[in-house]
């Protein structure tokens, strides 16, 4: 099967259109994103990533990628092979939010469909069920638990629609 | 004196660690710690939500903490990912006008509003806060056990978020869990990640990462693998099953939870503790554990 995200996996031969700045102020100003400018390429987080070894794009790439303008970086794994660890977050000489941003390209991302079908399963249980999983219930009454608290779901699906979680594509 | 919080279980726990909550109600009663039922809870979003939209994961996430708050309670959580997700919550709708007032404005709607008056403590800080009382109540000594203990990620960074424990150097759970005489081992791979957010995207890869993680843990001789968090002991108890290093040995390691670890210390009746829930077997220290 070929997956629909992480396309993106050399720069070699790759020529680049143009540098787009408002690419970069638009990550600016997601969360986290505001001190992205001020990487200066020490590559300590990548050092510390647990899939350095298994990506095609490191994180300190995507870091460039990203002050370049260079959108294409949606299209890297490193955005969805991210395990959000925050050990490159933690330990940025620079103090720059590096987990937080990647959150926010996962964000963008996902708006453009590039994304593991497993988050858009995630998306339809969140606003259907309020839940990712099911109580297991025969387990609970073995170990004498009462009943999981229950949850009205159409609260958090009249929040959800409020904040457009099934919307979140341009044209949806 | 008695602390209360309601409890905040999230998915995972009531779905596959019944016995994580179990354990920990029996823990928890034994050091008079009230959890008062979440009613209302959803999911905490978790980091799969705040990877769809930040947005959405704010308000699910503020509305678990608005509901603690204005029913005037704090709140208390065994696992990772639901703690690392009301914390970053918090520290977002704290720190950022802009945000809080948005959240707030999807809120009104439930007649809920967020004003960060409630504390969100994941279970491990609580029992480390009371330590002497663990200590105290122990009966049983885990002499001989060698754990390889896993703090997880989100317990422990970002740690201006978290704010529990060094960030590099985490000890306070290791500590909390020397109390029973076990030794906590220095392994190398301790604050790696587990894999477990990556089963939703390549379970491939989700596997590589514990593969490397317990080979350390192999490699430091431990007998046994300790969390404080489901997502993680959803790699070490389900995913690890049959894992085979490259020259085909098993890498299988008993995987307990810290809370089934004390209350076998501390004496608790081994039924609440869940032990016969533990996937992976328990036989190679079930002399050590008394069972």
């Amino acid at each position: 099967m070929t997956e629909i995200w992480g396309q993106f996996k050399s720069f070699d031969g790759k020529k680049f259109e143009a540098l787009d700045a408002e690419f970069t102020r638009e990550v600016s100003s997601l969360l986290g994103g505001k001190d992205l400018t001020a990487c200066f390429q020490c590559s300590k987080c990548s050092a510390g990533c647990p899939v350095s070894d298994k990506v095609n794009i490191q994180v300190h790439e995507l870091m460039r990628m990203l002050l370049f303008g260079i959108k294409e970086v949606l299209e890297t794994d490193m955005v969805w092979l991210c395990t959000t660890c925050y050990t490159c977050q933690e330990r940025c000489p620079q103090g720059i939010d590096i987990t937080d941003i990647i959150f926010g390209l996962k964000n963008m991302a996902f708006k453009k469909d590039i994304s593991p079908p497993g988050y858009i399963a995630a998306r339809k249980s969140l606003y259907d069920q309020g839940r990712l999983y099911e109580p297991t219930e025969w387990e609970r009454e073995d170990l004498e638990l009462g009943d999981v608290p229950e949850l009205n779901v159409e609260d958090t699906r009249k929040m959800l629609d409020k904040t457009g979680l099934m919307k979140l594509k341009e044209g949806d | 004196m008695v602390q209360s919080y309601e409890v905040f279980l999230g998915c995972a726990i009531p779905n596959r660690f019944n016995n994580y909550e179990s354990s920990m109600r029996a823990v928890a009663k034994e050091l008079d710690i009230k959890l008062i039922d979440f009613d209302g809870a959803s999911c905490c979003g978790t980091v799969v939500l705040k990877s769809i939209d930040e947005n959405s994961w704010l308000a699910l996430s503020g509305r678990n903490i608005a509901l603690a708050e204005n029913r005037g309670h704090d709140i208390l959580t065994p696992c990772n990912g639901c703690f690392g997700s009301l914390k970053d919550t918090d520290h977002v709708l704290h720190d950022d006008e802009t945000y809080r007032k948005k959240i707030n404005a999807a809120l009104k709607g439930l007649g809920l509003e967020y004003t960060g008056k409630a504390k969100i403590r994941h279970l491990v800080e609580v029992l480390y806060e009371l330590k002497d009382e663990i200590e105290a109540k122990i009966l049983k000594p885990l002499n001989g056990l060698r754990i390889a203990f896993h703090p997880g990620c989100h317990l422990i960074r970002p740690s201006n978020v978290a704010g529990f424990d060094d960030p590099e150097l985490p000890r306070k759970v290791d500590e909390l869990l020397e109390l029973t005489g076990a030794k906590c081992v220095p392994w190398g791979l301790k604050l790696s990640c587990c894999g477990s957010p990556l089963l939703i995207t390549s379970e491939d890869i989700a596997t590589n990462v514990l593969r490397d993680k317990m080979i350390s843990a192999r490699d430091a001789s431990a007998n046994c693998l300790v969390t404080n968090c489901p997502a993680c002991h959803t790699q070490f108890d389900v995913q690890l099953i049959g894992m085979k290093d490259e020259n085909g040995e098993s890498l299988e390691l008993p995987a307990l939870f810290v809370t089934q670890i004390l209350g076998l210390a501390m004496g608790i009746d081994q039924e609440p503790l869940g032990l016969e829930l533990n996937r992976i077997s328990l036989d190679p220290i079930a002399d050590i554990l008394g069972i």
